[in-house]
Parts: structure tokens; sequence; C-alpha cells
């Protein structure tokens, strides 16, 4: 279980102090930090013998602003009980995608079956094993995928198996087989498999970009800390017979 | 016959109808002809939608569940859960399944714990 609460989840919203009653009594100066997140001004103090004191509120356990009865309707719901998460389905804020936030996973590939490894990496990087899963929004990983030379297929397909591409012009169609493009490309092998597995579409050509695949075990990024992606199918690994 | 000019009749009906397309991109938003075409594009999509609203935000929470029953291991899927859900007879609905999930770290796990028929397969996976 690797889910961590979002950040935007039903964090109370930013403090509001209610009408002159509550604020006289903890202020002794008339004057805000700089950092207090109900006032969109930060004010800068040129004299330096005031000292800046934090405005602090009246606020219940949960820490929301207590409002007293008599103005409960001059607020919206949502400011007095807090967002209702029974009621609106949670969508994520940008802080919840962050690119430099999410996980990246390191798969190596060897002897590994082709289509199997291929699906359990588009499901992690379309973030379908997440709880905070969305499909118009980019929740997932980044995996990278070593020695991609290496993978390995059932059956007849490595001399059978057929990869097209056409150049546009009449007769333009180019064939080969798995095992000529594993000479000339062995990246290509992979991310053509998991290609098809992402999305087509905006939003799957920017999640197709998450995958990074090398031949050999060398990879650009260890900076990121890459770990070992949990793979749960049984039968991905490759037995000769 | 003295000319008559009709006034602002139709003005009126269409500056009603273009309130209903504000903000859609260029001419569906300005052009009167093509504000009409969109209006009637725009009402029938929203009369068809609020059904599929509530086919689509079901389907959103059955895959979030599934993801985190997954995850868990404690059932194989979202099938195996529900299936059990039903034979507790938890009124527990998937839109309050996912936001438990989401909210709360373990919550899913904790129901599925409560849930899981005790036998032999499932005593080792609570081990």
């Amino acid at each position: 279980m690797a889910t961590t609460i979002p950040t935007s989840a039903f964090i109370a919203t930013p403090l509001r102090c209610s009408t002159g009653r509550s604020s006289a009594i903890w202020v002794q100066k008339a004057q805000f930090s700089a950092s207090s997140s109900s006032l969109g001004v930060s004010l800068s103090l040129k004299r330096p013998s005031l000292r800046l004191v934090s405005v602090r509120c009246e606020t219940n356990g949960a820490g929301m602003p207590v409002i007293p009865a008599e103005e409960r309707w001059m607020y919206e719901e949502s400011e007095i009980n807090g967002p209702d998460i029974w009621n609106k389905t949670w969508y994520p804020k940008a802080a919840d995608h962050v690119n430099t936030e999410k996980t990246w996973y390191i798969v190596d590939a060897s002897d590994k079956i082709l289509g199997r490894m291929a699906s359990t990496i588009a499901n992690y990087i379309r973030g379908k094993n997440l709880a905070t899963y969305t499909p118009s929004v980019d929740m997932g990983a980044y995996v990278i995928v070593i020695n991609a030379e290496k993978v390995a297929v059932s059956g007849q397909k490595r001399s059978q198996k057929l990869y097209r591409r056409h150049s546009g012009r009449p007769g333009g169609m180019k064939i080969e087989t798995f095992d000529q493009l594993q000479k000339r490309i062995p990246e290509r092998i992979v991310e053509h498999a998991v290609r098809g597995m992402l999305p087509k579409g905006r939003l799957g050509r920017t999640l197709f970009t998450h995958l990074k695949v090398y031949k050999g075990s060398e990879h650009p990024h260890q900076a990121q800390k890459p770990i070992p992606l949990p793979i749960r199918d049984k039968r991905i690994q490759f037995v000769k017979k | 016959m003295t000319r008559v000019r009709r006034g602002y009749i139709a003005r009126r009906r269409r500056k009603k109808n273009s309130s209903l397309v504000s903000g859609f991109k260029g001419a569906h938003s300005r052009h009167t002809r093509t504000i009409n075409q969109q209006t009637i594009r725009a009402l029938f999509y929203s009369y068809r939608d609020r059904g599929r609203k509530k086919r689509y935000f079901r389907r959103l929470w059955i895959t979030r569940i599934n993801a985190v029953t997954r995850e868990n291991q404690i059932f194989d899927s979202y099938s195996q859960f529900i299936h059990n859900l039903y034979k507790k007879q938890s009124f527990l609905n998937r839109k309050i399944l996912s936001q438990i999930e989401i909210s709360n770290n373990i919550g899913l796990s904790k129901i599925s714990y409560k849930i899981i028929k005790p036998n032999k397969v499932n005593e080792e996976r609570l081990k």
C-alpha cells in the first residue's frame, strides 16, 4: 500500500476571523504577519521597532473558525463546516500531480514476457493503481525499463511477429520481424507495446513520455531514486522449454 | 403601406439564447445563426448528460475502489470485494467507499478485514 493522502484532500479552509470580536483579544498591535493566508496582501514593514504578530482567531477543535450563530448566514456551508467530502467526489488540484513529486519505478526487462510486462507498466504510468486515479489527469508514476534488448516473447513470435510502419507514400509499407527490430532498435519494441496500452489522445501522449526505456542496465535517472516496480503477474517470467 | 419596423422582438429573443452559449469558441458565441444551432445542441447535451453524469461517476468510483482493492491484496479484485460486502449486508455505496479510500489511508483495508470470510485461503492472507 503506497498511497499517500493527496495534499488537497479535505484541508481546512484558511483561517478567517469573525467580525471584530475575537481578533481584538489576540492581536496586540494592528499588524498582520506576511504569511497570513486569509489576506492576499503582503505588507512590507520598514520600521524595525514594530514586532510582527500573527493574527490568531478563535478556532474550534477541528481547526475551523468559530462563527457565531447570528453570523452564519453570511458564510457558505463549506466555510462553516469545511468541504463536503460525502457529496463531492474528489478531484485533484494542481498540487496533487506535480511531476517532480511523482514516484519513479524501475523494471528489469530481461526474460520478461513482453505483453505482460507492458500491461503492468501501462497501469502504473496511467495511475490506475492509485486511489486518486482520475482519467482526465496525469496522476501516474514514471517507469524506467532497463535491459530492453533482453525482453522475451513466447512461441514463434521472435521470428513471426511483425512490426509494420508506413511512410505515407504508396508502396511505402515497411515490415520487420521482432528479431530484426530487436537487433536494430531494441527500445522500440517495449515502447511500441506500452504505447498500444496507454490511452490515445493528448493525455496519452504525455503519459507515454513518462516511460523511459534503455538497452543495457545503465540509466541516467539515479537521482530520482527509482524503486522496483511491484509486479503481481505470476506468468511474467519467460520459461525456456 | 407605411414602413413597419419590428422593433426589439427579435433582438430580445436572440439575447436570451446567447446567454446560454456564452464562452463558446469563436462564431459559436457571436453569430446569431450559429448561436441558434449551438443552443439547441447545448440544451440537448445537458438533458442527455444529466443521466450520463450518474453513470460516469459510478464508473469512476468503481475504478478507484478496484485500484485500492488490488493494492491492498486482501481481495483479488473489486468484484470479490463487492460480493463480500453484499454477503455481509453492508449498505456502504461506491461513492462513500471511494471517498473513504482517498481521505483515509487504511479505511478501505479496515472495511475489507471486517467483511472477509475466514476460510483456508483467506486465513493465509490475513496472516
